[in-house]
């Protein structure tokens, strides 16, 4: 009720200040999400959110359907034929989180030629003719290790724990993490494996290459994997290091009985999975008329020392921190934007 | 080498699973030197640990990759993960439900493993095709079945997994008493020969009265039972099961099997050779990270390894 009231609100604040542009109505447009994997808690509390989100939409009438569709396989000619589905069963709207930021360009532009919004998120495309929200992953990396010098001045030894090999997220916060060390270039990274953004798969590889490495003052990761990096280094009889978390609940539990055995203190950040209801929101208003920038940048997701009760409470056991994107919100990034 | 005056010596060197386990010591010796001798008991840990997994998954895809060429199991990595899923979700840390929760999960492999032996049966679709797609049922039960909550193992069986007995992991105890039974079974027990010549020449074998359909449907069954067994390891291990925990052990499984020494080809297996692939796939890995080697590189290199173990434990194999 109350999304409606400020929906209409906002309607109503629309006509009077766009009078021309706005006028079209989103109660019959048709939104379609086209994932590309759902293997992940990550992605399952994506698809949840953009359900809970979606639904409500559509049972308050501002979209007529907000579909849902995964692909098996995770493969960019597997998601190009979906979009090319998408389009000949005329859906108003596609929002994407792509295989590949370049692969499905040609679907991409297909759906635009046709008249359709194509909005992109998570994992963007680079076809100018789509809407990107887009994360700051460069930053993400540069600002564990921009903590990690405030809470170690004197720098140190890094274990940098990367995500699956080839992937464009994994490249883009590895070169964060690079450019924050040639930043503080007291710290130096010793040792870096693939922990593919899996707990058991982080947990093999830091067993292994941690027998060779000398004393680490701190692991930068990717989200996924600090859990596992804590349970290799633990079993290895070593003193913990500041290990940066991912927001999943396991990091944070571990993390808080930490911090009450010991009072270890870390940061965890990492994107929301319920960007996927923000360009949601920013497709509804794309159909709307309103006038949105192609490019839009998501906030990280950020747990502090402080707010790691909170978080921990608010997240269901195994699960990630979430925040669910509102029609206000979205707003508010097109108006950052602008 | 043929005339080398030690004929003991000679005798290993000519068993198909001599090059895992020297290649492994190689590697073992190489991470080392790096790290001036430190770390040696850590890194051979950690190998027991990790390799055990492997192991377990390689035998059953070994038994499979015996019956011939076309039969190979790529429900493994799925099966894991949905052991562990349903597995870990019934126990919910509940420590009296250790025993049911295994049960379950070992219910769970025999139900896969009979799945797929029907779709290659009775609708005769090729192995590969039907392992595959069942894995895709087995993996969206999962998805269903929990949505990728990690849930936390009971306390007891997270330390024991993690635990070990005079120095040697339990999971490692666990591997190798696996590994002992299933050699007892191949080289021992009547099924063993069936399996072999099952693998050699099927008309042959059913000619000659070996009951092929119940060899091949047991063969599939113990590979998924094996999976299922591994993936409740690894969920109590590693703190909980994830939807992508399987994914790496889709190829280890193979590449144990046919560092190992077996025949890809079917009809030879070799169950030491499992154990030398699976300590040689990890400390490879571990060699190369510590070395820095990046991803490409490291992939790379791993591959040539794989090929030049096989071509050496192939040529070794034809000249004795």
């Amino acid at each position: 009720m109350n999304i409606k009231a400020k929906l209409m609100a906002a309607a109503a604040l629309a006509v009077f200040a766009v009078p021309v542009s706005s006028l079209a109505d989103t109660a019959d447009k048709r939104i379609a999400l086209s994932n590309n994997y759902a293997g992940n808690s990550w992605r399952q509390a994506m698809l949840q959110s953009w359900a809970t989100v979606g639904d409500k939409a559509v049972e308050d009438g501002v979209v007529a359907v907000a579909d849902v569709f995964t692909t098996s396989e995770n493969q960019a000619t597997e998601q190009a034929a979906q979009i090319q589905n998408m389009i000949l069963q005329g859906y108003d709207a596609i929002v994407v989180n792509a295989a590949s930021p370049t692969a499905l360009n040609g679907a991409v532009k297909e759906a635009c030629d046709a008249g359709i919004v194509v909005v992109s998120f998570d994992g963007i495309v680079t076809e100018p003719c789509a809407w990107r929200i887009a994360v700051d992953f460069k930053e993400m990396g540069r600002q564990q290790v921009e903590y990690l010098a405030s809470r170690l001045p004197d720098g140190g030894n890094l274990l940098e724990i990367r995500g699956l090999a080839g992937v464009f997220v994994d490249d883009e916060i590895h070169a964060g993490i690079e450019e924050g060390v040639k930043e503080f270039p007291k710290f130096k990274i010793v040792g870096s494996v693939h922990g593919d953004w899996a707990q058991d798969v982080a947990q093999k590889a830091v067993a292994g290459i941690l027998p060779s490495l000398p004393e680490i003052a701190g692991v930068v990761t990717q989200g996924g994997d600090g859990y596992g990096a804590a349970q290799a280094i633990d079993a290895a009889g070593r003193d913990m290091p500041i290990i940066v978390m991912g927001n999943r609940q396991d990091e944070m539990k571990w993390w808080a009985e930490a911090r009450d055995a010991n009072g270890y203190e870390t940061l965890s950040l990492s994107i929301a999975p319920g960007v996927g209801t923000l360009a949601f929101w920013v497709a509804q208003q794309v159909l709307d008329g309103a006038d949105v920038p192609k490019d839009l940048t998501v906030p990280f997701l950020k747990v502090t020392q402080d707010s790691l009760d909170e978080a921990l409470e608010a997240t269901p056991e195994g699960s990630v921190a979430n925040v669910e994107y509102s029609l206000d919100d979205a707003k508010g990034v097109i108006a950052d934007a602008q | 080498m043929a005339k080398s005056p030690l004929p003991a010596m000679l005798g290993i060197v000519t068993r198909p699973w001599f090059w895992a386990f020297a290649a492994s010591a190689l590697a073992f010796i190489a991470t080392l030197y790096l790290s001036d001798g430190r770390g040696g008991g850590e890194l051979l840990a950690a190998a027991l640990t990790f390799a055990s997994f492997s192991a377990i998954v390689g035998i059953g895809q070994m038994f499979v990759i015996t019956l011939g060429p076309g039969n190979v199991d790529l429900s493994i990595p799925a099966t894991m993960t949905l052991a562990g899923t349903l597995a870990l979700k019934f126990m919910g840390g509940e420590t009296g439900l250790i025993v049911p929760g295994l049960l379950l999960a070992l219910a769970v492999g025999l139900g896969a493993g009979i799945f797929n032996y029907l779709l290659i049966r009775l609708l005769r679709i090729p192995p590969i095709i039907a392992t595959l797609s069942a894995s895709f049922l087995y993996q969206s039960l999962a998805i269903w079945w929990n949505r990728g909550l990690r849930i936390k193992p009971p306390e007891v069986l997270a330390d024991f997994t993690t635990g070990a007995l005079i120095g040697i992991p339990n999971l490692t105890v666990i591997g190798i008493l696996i590994a002992v039974v299933s050699w007892v079974v191949l080289e021992r027990s009547l099924f063993g020969r069936w399996i072999s010549a099952f693998g050699q020449n099927t008309r042959a074998a059913r000619l000659s009265g070996v009951p092929v359909e119940a060899v091949r449907a047991i063969t599939y069954v113990s590979s998924a039972v094996l999976a299922a067994f591994t993936g409740y390891l690894l969920a109590s291990f590693s703190g909980g099961a994830a939807l992508n925990m399987g994914t790496e052990y889709l190829l280890i499984s193979i590449a144990v099997v046919v560092i190992g020494g077996s025949s890809i080809a079917g009809g030879n297996s070799n169950v030491p050779g499992i154990w030398g692939g699976a300590l040689l796939m990890f400390l490879v890995v571990s060699m190369l990270n510590s070395y820095g080697f990046g991803a490409g590189v490291r992939l790379i290199m791993t591959g040539t390894i794989i090929i030049a173990i096989v071509a050496a434990a192939s040529g070794k194999g034809r000249s004795a």
